[in-house]
C-alpha cells in the first residue's frame, strides 16, 4: 500500500512541474467592437477557461484557467480562427518548479512537450512567460521568418 | 454624379478606422462560427409616377456554419400588389476562401450565392433577388479593411426565370441575365478609441450599386449612404437611402429608405 502511495506522489510530482496559468493572447484582423466580442464569447464556451479579460483597445485577451484544468493551446487558437479571426502573439504564464530546458531539446512540461528555440541553457523556477511559436500562434510573417520545421503534433516550438 | 463622388472624397478625407458591416452588401468576411444573427429590413420605396410606397418586410436569420461558411434564409413580404402579404423568400450562401490578417487590417475574398424564389408579379426590367425576382444570383467579393476604413466590391452574375403563381418573366429569356457591380466604403466614426464593449460604434457607409443587362445593355447606378449604430457590440441598426444616380432600365421605385435591425447570439452551437 505505501508503495503504491509513493508512486502515486511521485507520478503527481512528475505532473506537476510546472502550471499554465495564464495565456495573452493577441487576435488580428479586426477593428470593429462586434468582431471582438465575438472572440472573447468564443473563448469563454471552453471548458478550462475560467476567464477572458479582454482590452478592446489592442486586441489582446488575457485568459485565465480553472485550477488543475488541462489547458489546450490548440483549442484556444481555433476559437480565434472560428470566430474569423488569427492569433498574431500567444504568451502563456507557466508557474515552473525547477525544470531544466535545453536550446532545441524537447522537454515535457506538465501535459505539453515544448521545444524551445533561441533561448540559453537554463532551469526554469517559478512564474515564467512563453511565447509559442507554431504556425497560427503567430503572425504568418513571424512564422516565415523563424523558418522552424513543421513541428510534430503536441510539440510546441516557443521561446523565452 | 458629383454628389457620390463628393461622398467619397469626405469619407476619404477623415482620418480614422474602418467597417465593413455594410447595409446593402454583403462583405468577404462571415460571422462567427456556431453564431445566430436574426436581422429584420425594411425597404420603404417610392413608386415612381405615383404616391405610393412600396414597403419590403425581409426578416433573415444568418448562421455561421463554420468559419469559412455562413448560410442566410430570407422572407420577402410587400404591399407592393394589393395588399401586405409574403412573396418568395431566398437562400443565401458564402464561402470565404482567402484570408490575410494583420493587426487592424485584412484582405478577404469570398464567393456567395442566392438562389430567390419570388410568387409576385415581374413589373420591371431590373433584376433583384432581393424580394422581386425569382432565379440566381453568383458572385465573388473582396474586401480590405485598413483600420477604420473597409472597402468592399463585388461582381456578381444574375439569372432571372419565370417568377411563381403562372408570373412570367416578361422581357425575354436573352433579357433574364445582368452583372451585378457594386463598390463599397464604410468608416468607423466614434468611438475615437475603444474602451469597453458597451461603447456605441457609429459608422458611416456608403455603396455603389450598378446593374447591366447583358441582353439588352440597360444598365442603372445607385448610391446607398447609411449610417450604422452598433449597440453592445452584439446588435445593429442601419438607416440608409438608396438613390438612383443613373438608370436606362425600367424600374418601379428605385428610390427610398431602409432600416436594418440586426441582433447577434454568439456561440449557440459548436
Amino acid at each position: 500500500m505505501k508503495k503504491i502511495v509513493l508512486l502515486i506522489a511521485m507520478a503527481v510530482s512528475v505532473t506537476m512541474n510546472a502550471q499554465v496559468t495564464r495565456v495573452s493572447l493577441q487576435a488580428s484582423g479586426l477593428t470593429c467592437s462586434m468582431c471582438s466580442n465575438s472572440i472573447n464569447k468564443a473563448l469563454k464556451t471552453l471548458d478550462f477557461v475560467q476567464e477572458v479579460d479582454a482590452d478592446v483597445k489592442t486586441y489582446t485577451f488575457e485568459i485565465s484557467f480553472k485550477p488543475n484544468a488541462y489547458v489546450d493551446f490548440d483549442m484556444i487558437k481555433k476559437k480565434v480562427e472560428n470566430a474569423g479571426f488569427s492569433v498574431v502573439s500567444f504568451e502563456a504564464t507557466i508557474v515552473f518548479n525547477n525544470v531544466h530546458v535545453t536550446n532545441n531539446q524537447p522537454v515535457t512540461i506538465e501535459d505539453k512537450t515544448f521545444l524551445f528555440v533561441n533561448i540559453n541553457d537554463q532551469s526554469l523556477d517559478g512564474v515564467k512567460k512563453i511565447k509559442v511559436l507554431d504556425k497560427g500562434f503567430v503572425s504568418p510573417k513571424e512564422y516565415k521568418r523563424n523558418a522552424l520545421p513543421v513541428s510534430p503534433p503536441r510539440i510546441y516550438y516557443a521561446t523565452i | 454624379m458629383k454628389q457620390p463622388f463628393l461622398i467619397v472624397l469626405i469619407f476619404l478625407s477623415l482620418r480614422g478606422k474602418g467597417q465593413e458591416l455594410f447595409a446593402v452588401t454583403e462583405p468577404a468576411s462571415n460571422i462567427a462560427t456556431g453564431s445566430i444573427g436574426f436581422r429584420v429590413d425594411h425597404l420603404i420605396m417610392n413608386e415612381i409616377n405615383s404616391s405610393k410606397i412600396n414597403y419590403h418586410l425581409i426578416p433573415e436569420i444568418i448562421v455561421g456554419v463554420s468559419k469559412k461558411l455562413m448560410i442566410q434564409g430570407n422572407v420577402f413580404f410587400s404591399n407592393r400588389t394589393t395588399k401586405f402579404k409574403a412573396e418568395g423568400g431566398s437562400v443565401y450562401a458564402k464561402y470565404r476562401f482567402l484570408s490575410n490578417d494583420a493587426m487592424q487590417r485584412h484582405f478577404r475574398m469570398a464567393a456567395f450565392g442566392r438562389i430567390s424564389r419570388n410568387n409576385s408579379d415581374i413589373h420591371q426590367e431590373e433584376i433583384n433577388m432581393y424580394g422581386h425576382n425569382s432565379g440566381i444570383e453568383v458572385g465573388l467579393v473582396a474586401t480590405q479593411l485598413l483600420r477604420k476604413v473597409a472597402l468592399s466590391s463585388s461582381v456578381s452574375v444574375l439569372k432571372a426565370v419565370d417568377n411563381g403563381n403562372n408570373n412570367k418573366y416578361l422581357y425575354g429569356s436573352k433579357n433574364s441575365n445582368a452583372v451585378n457591380y457594386t463598390f463599397s466604403v464604410g468608416k468607423l466614426m466614434l468611438p475615437k478609441e475603444y474602451k469597453d464593449y458597451r461603447q456605441t460604434n457609429i459608422n458611416l457607409m456608403a455603396e455603389f450599386l450598378t446593374q447591366v443587362n447583358t441582353g439588352s445593355g440597360k444598365y442603372y447606378m445607385d448610391i446607398a449612404p447609411a449610417v450604422q449604430m452598433i449597440f453592445n457590440s452584439q446588435s445593429r441598426i442601419d438607416i440608409g437611402y438608396r438613390a438612383e444616380l443613373s438608370s436606362t432600365l425600367l424600374r418601379t421605385a428605385p428610390n427610398g429608405f431602409f432600416i436594418r435591425l440586426e441582433y447577434n447570439f454568439f456561440n449557440v452551437f459548436k
